[in-house]
């Protein structure tokens, strides 16, 4: 500790009592302390001691799981700071969006870091789902992990568009309008669905009461555990996913076949893949430090990045909430453009059968493609197939939300961004 | 190896952290540094500058800078242009440059009572010039220009009955006299071919409202309003009234200055109770009491009211009944009279009218003159009618039509106009049916006031 460091005073506090207590370990020196620090950590022990090489590897990852974890843990900060001075009522919600831009301290930057982040994250979570795909990181073991994650998506998709309606400004209420109309064009259900997520028939102060309740405690209390779940998985089901899998090479006595006559600790009934019994250690290195610092380096990017936008662009908002002065077009949020494109053309097929075979066979795909080739690796030749159809599937939906967007004008019309249209006019 | 590439962190990590603080900070930076903290030091200087004494002088060197605001429960608003307006209640700023200056004339209508925005618009719980003068996008109510700031008054007071708003009540005047009510509704009186106008004035805005009456078509493409020719001054004035429509549903405590007592409620009042059974106003009306056209020139206003409540202990013998008025109603008429030396008011009475001149009231009360122009003339264009391509003149309608053909034709209205040209869009312009909102004993005089309208000294043969 030649220089002061905020290692180097963590080394000096560890070194005394009370430090000892709250540590456990200090920073460590040799790799049995590097070991040590990850397990003996609360925060840490989530993740293995060592980790695979490929795991590291930013064009591998990317980092968008870790991303997404980090904009959620983002919003969270945020959304309770924000929860201080908002109030669920459709005479006080709007004019508190105001007094957090006119007298709240830092209120207003408070709320555009939210809504950014809010944007961020699902874009991210869509990309962290395009990576596993096309990585081929849903196979066997991980199953259940991907089907877990796209709940996940579905929650974040979920707490994005209760938290549209919350500042009861004009784009508030017309894309929640619309979004839940779309809900209620299913079969048999879809009124029911509607009303239930409404608490009536039109958006209003039970539909506000109830966005507010799902967006503040119930989707983020779902959301927070099944994460928790997601990254457990990911350690049990044996870190990322890379390249020839070794669990052909590992041989276990099934459980029932254990002798009873002595105790046995965990790493013995630990099965599969996970990194102790995996491939061989030199292509392991310790989380400590190359895992951990990687993943503070990203976290202080994506807060850079989130802090950049929200100091120098405005969330939006709108005028007061107008039940009876809908804009043309009434636009659902972005990431359901695409969905409210395709229910122009069909409101069944658009808004129910596609969307509902969408979500279905996504969340069945690991168990539809069993093939165990080509995982671990990006666009594998292998799975070229799947790719294709995925792909497809893909620029179909990124289309129709870029049309959607922005190439729709009054009453849903084809309208062309970069030529503003000419003016309506009428011989007399 | 291993040392080597963790080094390399710690350079990125002093870096992105820099830049996260650094990013921190200009937000903190912009979000503490506002405008209006510059112009309540300015105020607090001046302060200390007129100071006389040390009291005064610690007294100015000690307010706080900070938000100041005025709640309005009530208006469910909360104004915080005080924060930069500092002085509008100290009349020893008069005449000095904004923010500084003071707001004269506002004993009648206290600052914590009414706060700013109710007359002025814009946006009260705003903090920065733009946001709180309104003119920024998604906010509807930027600040109202001065020259129509009597549009104000009339959400509370009775565009007719407020002295101190003459342009209000020369706009309501207009309106009710060109004829917009034959297509527009206001207050649920009027027709239905335009737009109700109940809320225009929150809606529209002073610019688009006056190109709209110059120019329909260019603000509203293919309107089938009729351009008209209104005086600069006249535009104004009708525009002014407009932005008085704004629907605003007020408070008990201010929308009670629409029924406290004023001359037009005692008007009313007057027409009510059938007065004009036995007083004469302009020369129509009953002679079994005096004609009251001058009462105000020979009584003083007490004298009146107390006339009201009990007629014998003022003037002992009259055979005036006593009705029971209340104070308030015997204030109203009071007022009513005392106007009377004023202007010669120009009363609807009636039943004691012929049927062509009520006729001729009812004309003017739903509007026709709108689409007929006045008298019934003509002349309004109605783009692509077989009717030279203008909405029929009434002149002659006596001719042309028997009284049930005519009734019918009231009655039930003409959705289709026949068209010039088939190919082009219909004719704007239609026959709403008026059967009801016209009552028939309304629809029976009008009748008789459009066939009198046939010049007397032309022969009916041909």
């Amino acid at each position: 500790m030649k220089t002061p460091s905020p290692l180097g005073a963590w080394a000096w506090f560890a070194k005394t009592r009370v430090g000892r207590s709250i540590f456990r370990v200090g920073p460590p020196q040799s790799n049995l302390e590097r070991s040590q620090v990850m397990v003996s950590s609360f925060l840490l022990h989530v993740q293995p001691a060592k980790v695979n090489r490929h795991s590291l590897r930013a064009s591998y990852s990317f980092g968008l799981g870790l991303i997404s974890l980090y904009l959620f843990f983002i919003l969270t900060v945020t959304g309770v700071l924000l929860m201080f001075y908002y109030v669920p009522s459709t005479t006080q919600a709007y004019d508190r969006m105001k007094d957090l831009q006119f007298v709240v301290t830092a209120g207003l930057v408070v709320r555009n870091m939210h809504r950014w982040a809010a944007h961020l994250m699902v874009a991210f979570v869509m990309l962290h789902l395009c990576r596993v795909f096309y990585t081929g990181a849903y196979k066997q073991p991980r199953e259940f992990n991907w089907v877990l994650g796209v709940g996940l998506f579905l929650i974040t998709l979920g707490l994005s568009f209760t938290g549209y309606l919350l500042p009861w400004d004009q784009l508030a209420f017309w894309a929640i309008t619309v979004g839940t109309n779309i809900a209620g064009y299913a079969p048999v259900v879809g009124p029911e669905l509607k009303y239930l997520l409404l608490g009536g028939n039109t958006v209003g102060q039970e539909a506000l009461t109830r966005f507010y309740a799902l967006h503040v405690i119930v989707l983020p209390a779902i959301g927070g555990l099944m994460v928790a779940v997601h990254v457990w998985r990911v350690r049990k089901d044996g870190g990322l996913s890379r390249p020839d899998e070794p669990v052909e090479n590992i041989q276990s006595i099934p459980l029932g076949q254990l002798p009873t006559n002595k105790s046995y600790g965990l790493m013995e009934l630990a099965r599969g893949t996970t990194p102790q019994v995996g491939r061989d250690p030199d292509d392991e290195v310790f989380s400590w430090p190359h895992l951990i610092f990687r993943e503070l380096l990203l976290f202080l990017i994506v807060t850079a990045v989130v802090v950049f936008l929200a100091v120098f662009w405005n969330a939006p908002l709108e005028e007061l909430a107008n039940p009876i002065h809908p804009p043309n077009p009434a636009k659902a949020p972005w990431y359901f453009l695409g969905l409210q494109e395709l229910v122009s053309y069909s409101a069944f097929w658009g808004g129910v059968v596609v969307p509902a075979l969408l979500v279905t066979a996504l969340a069945l795909l690991p168990y539809l493609d069993r093939r165990r080739e080509g995982v671990g690796r990006w666009f594998a030749r292998e799975r070229t197939v799947a790719n294709t159809i995925f792909s497809i599937c893909l620029a179909t939906a990124v289309a129709l939300t870029i049309v959607g967007t922005l190439f729709r004008g009054p009453n849903w019309s084809w309208v062309v961004p970069w030529r503003t249209p000419p003016a309506i006019t009428e011989d007399h | 190896m291993q040392k080597e590439s963790v080094r390399k962190f710690y350079g990125w990590f002093t870096a992105l952290g820099l830049l996260v603080g650094l990013l921190v900070g200009l937000g903190y930076y912009r979000d503490e540094y506002r405008p209006w903290k510059d112009y309540q030091h300015r105020f607090i200087k001046e302060e200390i500058r007129r100071a006389t004494t040390p009291e005064q002088r610690m007294l100015a060197q000690s307010t706080p800078v900070q938000v100041r605001q005025i709640l309005l429960p009530e208006l469910n608003r909360v104004d915080r242009c005080t924060t930069c307006h500092l002085a509008v209640e100290d009349p020893t700023y008069g005449g000095y440059p904004q923010p500084l200056a003071y707001h004269p004339l506002h004993d009648e209508h206290p600052f914590d009572k009414f706060g700013c925005t109710i007359c002025h618009r814009g946006q009260g719980r705003a903090t920065t010039v733009e946001d709180a003068h309104g003119n920024v996008p998604h906010w509807d109510a930027p600040m109202l220009p001065l020259k129509y700031i009597q549009a104000s008054c009339g959400q509370c007071h009775e565009s007719s009955d407020n002295p101190a708003a003459p342009e209000l009540a020369r706009g309501e005047q207009l309106f009710e006299t060109v004829g917009c009510r034959g297509c527009h509704k206001l207050g649920g009186v009027g027709g239905i071919v335009g737009p109700e106008l109940d809320k225009v004035g929150a809606r529209r805005s002073p610019d688009w409202l006056k190109q709209h009456f110059v120019e329909p078509s260019a603000v509203t493409p293919g309107s089938g309003m009729p351009p008209q020719k209104f005086s600069e001054p006249d535009v104004e004035a009708i525009v002014l009234f407009m932005l008085s429509q704004t629907g605003a549903d007020l408070p008990g405590f201010y929308a009670s200055m629409k029924v406290i007592p004023s001359a037009a409620q005692g008007q009313r009042l007057f027409q009510q109770k059938g007065c004009i059974g036995c007083h004469s106003l302009g020369g129509q009306g009953g002679k079994v009491g005096p004609p009251l056209d001058d009462v105000g020139l020979r009584r003083k206003p007490e004298w009146i009211v107390q006339h009201f409540r009990d007629p014998q202990a003022v003037s002992p013998g009259s055979v005036m009944p006593r009705f029971g008025f209340t104070d308030s109603e015997a204030r109203a008429l009071t007022d009513f009279l005392l106007h009377q030396r004023e202007q010669k008011a120009v009363l609807s009475i009636p039943a004691l009218m012929g049927p062509v001149d009520r006729g001729r009231e009812v004309f003017r009360k739903y509007g026709c003159a709108g689409c007929h122009g006045p008298a019934g003339k003509g002349g309004v264009p109605n783009p692509n009618a077989k009717t030279a391509q203008l909405v029929p003149a009434l002149t002659y309608v006596a001719d042309g039509y028997t009284n049930a053909e005519l009734k019918k034709l009231i009655v039930n209205g003409q959705r289709e106009i026949v068209a010039l040209d088939p190919h082009r869009p219909p004719p704007p312009l239609y026959m709403p049916a008026w059967g009801s909102t016209i009552k028939e004993a309304e629809v029976d005089d009008l009748i008789a006031y459009l066939f009198s309208l046939k010049p007397k000294n032309e022969d009916a043969g041909f």
